[in-house]
């Protein structure tokens, strides 16, 4: 994260401590977004995410005065948000995702690539194909188990290093860095077999 | 190295965290096999798309949503600086229920594997904690609230736990 908002985050803390005009209001300017795009991604549900924000923002205000400020911000409303979400996720059913395994990389029993392996790097750079991409990145995402969706969210989507994805998850940083590179082999798989298959077509 | 021990280790690889004798036999590997070749381009290529198209990959909030959510936050705003203290107040009192609660499970057994690694850890580190725990099973029930220090290090440890697990056994 950059310094910047980091010391943004400061003064606003400082601003909200105190109950000032407009703080509020410009906690929900700067986080909405954000705030709103994490439920989506974990809820998967619009109006499930409506709520799960509208719950993140009044938690946050009802406990401004009592978070100790050990953390930044950001990470603190990230860690609420996800908590908020994972609560509403309990006891639903979510069968709708794929197991991961199916798209990890098989090898012989040498320890050798067992499929052939195409080289689509530079296929797509074409920035025509930009945004079909990120329409199927999402959609292949959204097909992950939530258990590596958040991790990939936060730390490659987002950018967050991995130490505050850790933080914010209640996880180890190898925790962490083990979770995202099997997201991370799961959507490359994903992308090949989808740019094969357009190639066939 | 082999390709599936190559694939494993790409992660570090490319965040530069590998140290520099593995990262040559990685790079001398990947230089001479053709697949890891490709394996390695594409699983950066993946990485870096996320990032790149944020923008289209992130679900943008609906217009009537964010009305919504500005009008509901607006209200609770202006009512803001007369609650503070109310929710000064009820914020510490959940705090202590939850702390009060959570040395009842770990007097009685009761806590999760992850919470009763946490406190086995800390213990290890923190002998006032681990002697008001000793003393609190002698003297059960807990009636009232850890002295000041103890109370913030169980805060912190509640605080360190998963988002959306409990701290007691299901």
């Amino acid at each position: 994260m950059p310094e910047t908002r980091w010391k943004e985050d400061e003064a606003l803390l400082e601003q909200l401590r105190k109950g000032a005009p407009g703080a509020v209001e410009e906690l929900f300017r700067l986080y909405q977004g954000k705030i709103f795009n994490l439920a989506m991604s974990i809820l998967r549900n619009e109006s499930d995410a409506e709520e799960a924000t509208q719950d993140v923002f009044m938690t946050v205000i009802r406990k401004v005065n009592t978070f100790k400020g050990n953390s930044a911000l950001y990470s603190w409303m990230y860690r609420i948000c996800v908590n908020t979400c994972l609560m509403r996720l309990r006891g639903k059913r979510r069968n709708d995702t794929v197991t991961i395994e199916e798209f990890m990389p098989v090898f012989t029993e040498e320890g050798m690539h067992a499929s052939p392996m195409d080289d689509w790097s530079k296929e797509v750079e074409r920035k025509a194909l930009n945004e079909e991409l990120g329409k199927m990145i999402r959609k292949f995402t959204e097909e992950l188990s939530e258990k590596y969706r958040v991790v990939f969210v936060l730390s490659d989507i987002e950018g967050l290093s991995n130490e505050e994805t850790a933080k914010i998850l209640g996880m180890t940083v190898p925790a962490v860095k083990s979770r995202l590179h099997r997201a991370r082999l799961y959507l490359r798989e994903q992308l090949a077999r989808y740019l094969q298959e357009g190639k066939a077509d | 190295m082999n390709c599936k021990e190559l694939a494993y280790l790409l992660a570090d690889y490319l965040d530069g965290t590998m140290d520099t004798g593995m990262r040559a036999e990685l790079a001398a590997h990947i230089a001479m096999c053709e697949p890891c070749m490709a394996f390695a381009k594409t699983y950066r290529t993946t990485c870096r798309k996320a990032a790149e198209l944020r923008d289209d990959i992130e679900y943008r909030i609906p217009d009537e949503v964010r009305d919504r959510l500005a009008s509901f936050l607006a209200a609770a705003a202006q009512k803001f600086p007369e609650k503070m203290e109310e929710y000064r107040r009820q914020a510490e009192q959940e705090r202590g229920e939850k702390v009060l609660a959570f040395c009842q499970a770990a007097i009685e057994g009761k806590l999760s594997s992850m919470s009763s690694l946490l406190v086995e850890t800390h213990f290890a580190i923190c002998p006032e904690c681990r002697e008001y725990f000793v003393v609190l099973r002698k003297t059960r029930p807990i009636l009232s609230l850890p002295p000041h220090e103890i109370l913030e290090h169980v805060t912190r440890l509640l605080e360190s736990l998963p988002p959306g697990e409990e701290f007691f056994l299901a």
